[in-house]
């Protein structure tokens, strides 16, 4: 069985050499990465670096390597079968899902080839262009950036469960008997009682809570960053506010309090400071205080409001296991690409697969949906569909559906992880293997292998 | 020559269907309909074919375009599914992987990977059989020997004619010595010599004891090689047997001779006038086909010319031919056509008489008495044409007076 399976793998990475396929692939991917730093200036920030030189040209080769691979996907089966080609293989003894897995890890082989070249050219090129910056920003990219950062988080809340726990409550009262439209006061409830938990407002500061009693001692004499985001209720002109930070248990006295006194920082945006070592009592619990010293509210996200980010380890491993992301990505698409062209001509097998791409990538719109509870006759003032049709009830279950697919492959997101100098463990990269190799591309796997094997390859031939 | 020798069949050869060998192909009720995206039935392209193939029989499929004849073919390799009726290759389904282990298929038209060559396609079929690196390596350098690409190992298939196209196919058909070898149309597009070694080469698969299903439209070639054939036409079997059964003119009589005297002949048609009307006899001279006379010359030709297009005369890959020491039948005798003086050629008078029912033995045996003059030895001077001329006009006014 390898014997075969390694004969169609062999044939399929010799054909992308033999119609010059990977040659042009390299050029594009090399120069893009070359190229584009050169053409996109950076701010000779670390940040703007960064910005460029990683999340745009790991981008690009995303992108780059996702359509090719559909579409040498496509081309390798479809083809093949429409040129009869498929039938001089298929006569032999050979299953036709070993000639299936054959060409996925043919497809696969290319991409390692492909991913791995840009890969490296990406990073050689960070160490390279690094030493262009400023002694100040070199500092900053080297222990925010190229660095691998575990991250924790204050618990989290959940917000729903209480909206629906007060909605509950004022159902039973006289005034809440009176409510018509339950399904609109609770999606109100929801976010009043979100507002509630972001809102810092004028002159009123916050705390906020973190564990961190399982890294505790690896973090002992370990500076750590504090990464936070805001957004503002009215914004002004130089779109800077002023906070004042306190971390630190003022009711421990053996805890260090560490104070960074009035600061501005700019709104909708990450900013990082840099929180000195041992902060944390004894239990390994860390406190933020933050005061607004602003005219208006300002509010910090529930998700991702505020972050600590701590060292984990080095930024080559980070940087590994974040191409091993991207590539398992690219071994999906190879199977969208392969189960489409399985029972459809290579045209619109091609456009098939590239329209679930896009669907894929607009998944906006379907948690739109799902959020507002449907697409006809919502409600703009309260932002729901007050009496849903029957199309409303199909399109939330199968845009809830779809979120559900999407999200096993679309919940990593190992660009902005590197980009940010933040860890990918070993078990995200594991859980990506499963969700989007084992349980997503094992569907289309499975999916495009039962039409292969049932289709009638000597109907296929076109004429020539 | 006797009468016996009329109906033996030819030495050397696996025994023809006639009840023995194992069943290597059964058909049974075979339908195929062709239906349109809708499952409207569009074209009944097989309809209730039966027969079968045993071992060591070169069987052929004959008919016109469009009768059936590939996609029984293609359903014999599991590349279509039957809309009705049963299949057995070897005893199983054609479907079923472990079959297609000792078959070989060689499809109408040149379906291999275009940016491969020669040696790299061998190398890739010789895979997908799991035969081990270092038997696929002797096999290739002997099978591209033999269909003569031994020079174009390294050009790349797509660069190929038509003609080097089909001989690297019937290589790839080969690849894993297979025990059934299915062709389509062997010969298509290639020259006399191709043809002739693709013959010599399915009489020497059949000698060995494999079976070969053969469909062509070139009908000489199929009657040269095949023992059984069908002939199709709307996809029905309109007509089975083996060549000689179905092709036999129980009515006619031919005897062949060297040259004989004026006087000997005169003889001889005076007894068969006896009892046959004079205008039901015919007496020529034979000639020998002209893929023969073609294979003499650039025979004789190799000898002294070069060529850059596909060389052939080689020898059958040795894996292939099994037993070197088998009895020679017909192919061999074309090779002594090709290579004996050609006082071995010397042409011959038939004599071919037309009759109702087989002559009385006495008739025969009275041929067999005469003794030959000095003038019918081997070692007489061919005679012009002119004289010949003159000898049919001098025999045609003696017929003529009776």
């Amino acid at each position: 069985m390898i014997q075969r399976l390694l004969a169609i793998c062999l044939l399929t990475v010799r054909a992308a050499f033999r119609y010059r396929l990977v040659v042009v692939m390299a050029i594009l991917l090399i120069g893009g990465v070359i190229v584009l730093p050169i053409v996109i200036k950076d701010d000779g920030t670390a940040r703007g670096f960064t910005q460029i030189v990683l999340t745009y040209t790991l981008a690009l080769i995303t992108t780059l390597l996702g359509f090719v691979t559909i579409w040498l996907a496509c081309g390798s089966m479809a083809r093949e079968i429409e040129d009869a080609q498929m039938q001089m293989v298929a006569v032999k003894p050979i299953a036709r899902w070993e000639i299936w897995i054959g060409k996925w890890l043919g497809i696969l082989t290319l991409n390692a080839m492909l991913l791995g070249v840009s890969a490296a050219a990406v990073f050689v090129l960070m160490q390279w262009k690094a030493r262009h910056l400023s002694p100040n920003e070199q500092e900053i990219l080297q222990t925010e950036v190229l660095v691998a950062r575990g991250e924790a988080r204050p618990p989290e809340v959940d917000y729903k469960r209480v909206a629906e726990q007060l909605l509950q409550e004022r159902l039973k009262t006289p005034a809440g008997k009176t409510i018509t439209n339950v399904a609109a006061f609770r999606l109100t409830a929801q976010q009043q009682v979100k507002a509630e938990l972001e809102t810092v407002r004028k002159d009123y500061g916050k705390q906020w809570k973190i564990d961190l009693s399982k890294q505790m001692w690896d973090l002992k004499d370990v500076p750590m960053h504090l990464r936070l985001k805001f957004n503002v209720a009215e914004d002004n002109l130089s779109s800077q506010y002023n906070l004042e930070m306190e971390v630190g248990d003022p009711a421990d006295g053996d805890t260090r309090v560490w104070r960074t006194g009035e600061i501005k920082l700019p709104n909708d945006v990450y900013s990082e400071i840099t929180i000195p070592a041992n902060v944390f009592n004894a239990k390994g619990e860390l406190f933020i205080r933050i005061a607004n010293r602003n005219d208006t509210a300002i509010l910090f996200p529930l998700e991702d409001g505020i972050t600590i980010l701590y060292r984990q380890g080095g930024f080559l491993g980070n940087f590994s296991r974040g191409i091993a992301i991207i590539f398992c990505w690219l071994g999906f698409l190879a199977a969208l690409g392969l189960m489409a062209a399985s029972f459809l001509s290579f045209n619109v097998a091609a456009f098939f697969a590239l329209g679930v791409l896009l669907v894929g990538l607009s998944s906006g719109t379907l948690k739109q949906i799902v959020e507002e509870g449907g697409i006809t006759g919502v409600n703009h003032e309260s932002g729901v569909t007050e009496n849903p049709a029957f199309l409303d009830k199909i399109a939330v279950p199968v845009a809830h559906a779809f979120l559900g697919v999407l999200g096993m492959i679309k919940n990593f997101s190992p660009i902005d992880s590197l980009s940010s100098g933040r860890t990918i463990t070993w078990s995200e990269l594991g859980r990506a293997v499963f969700q989007i190799w084992m349980i997503m591309a094992g569907i289309l796997m499975a999916i495009g292998i039962y039409t292969f094997t049932r289709r009638e390859l000597a109907t296929a031939q076109g004429t020539s | 020559m006797s009468l016996e020798s009329l109906t033996q069949p030819e030495a050397g050869r696996a025994a023809p269907a006639s009840g023995k060998g194992d069943v290597v192909v059964a058909v049974r009720g075979l339908t195929k309909v062709f239906k349109d995206f809708w499952g409207r039935p569009k074209a009944r392209a097989v309809d209730n074919v039966n027969f079968e193939v045993r071992r060591g029989e070169v069987f052929g499929l004959l008919g016109p375009n469009g009768s059936g004849k590939s996609t029984t073919v293609k359903m014999l390799l599991g590349l279509l599914y039957p809309t009705n009726g049963h299949i057995e290759v070897f005893g199983k389904s054609p479907r079923h992987v472990k079959t297609k282990a000792m078959i070989g298929y060689l499809p109408e038209e040149s379906y291999l990977y275009r940016y491969l060559d020669s040696d790299e396609t061998l190398d890739f079929f010789g895979n997908l059989f799991s035969i081990p690196q270092e038997q696929r390596a002797g096999r290739r350098e002997q099978l591209l020997e033999m269909v003569g690409l031994a020079k174009a190992r390294r050009r790349q298939v797509g660069e190929f004619s038509k003609g080097m196209q089909r001989r690297i196919g019937l290589a790839q058909a080969l690849i894993n010595d297979p025990d059934l070898v299915i062709l389509d149309e062997p010969t298509a597009g290639m020259d006399p010599l191709g043809c002739r070694e693709v013959k010599d080469l399915i009489v020497a698969l059949a000698r060995r004891g494999k079976t070969v299903i053969l469909s062509s439209h070139l009908l000489a070639d199929v009657e040269d090689v095949c023992d059984r054939v069908v002939i199709y036409y709307g996809g029905k079997i309109q007509a089975a047997g083996t060549l000689k059964d179905l092709l036999a003119t129980p009515d006619q009589l031919r005897i062949t001779t060297p040259i004989l005297p004026r006087e000997t002949i005169e003889r001889v048609l005076e007894i068969v006038r006896k009892d046959v009307s004079e205008d039901r006899v015919r007496i020529d001279t034979p000639t020998q086909n002209l893929e023969s006379y073609f294979l003499g010359v650039v025979q004789r030709a190799k000898q002294s010319e070069e060529t850059s297009g596909a060389t052939s005369g080689n020898r059958v890959a040795a894996y292939l031919r099994g037993d070197a020491d088998a009895p020679q039948v017909r192919a061999d005798k074309v090779l002594e056509r090709l290579t004996l003086p050609t006082a071995a050629a010397a042409p011959e008078v038939v004599a071919t008489v037309v009759e109702q029912k087989p002559l009385p033995n006495e008739k025969l045996q009275q041929f067999t008495r005469v003794e030959p003059t000095p003038a019918a030895s081997p070692s007489i001077e061919k005679p012009s044409a002119e004289k010949l001329e003159k000898a049919n006009e001098k025999l045609s006014g003696l017929l003529g007076k009776k």
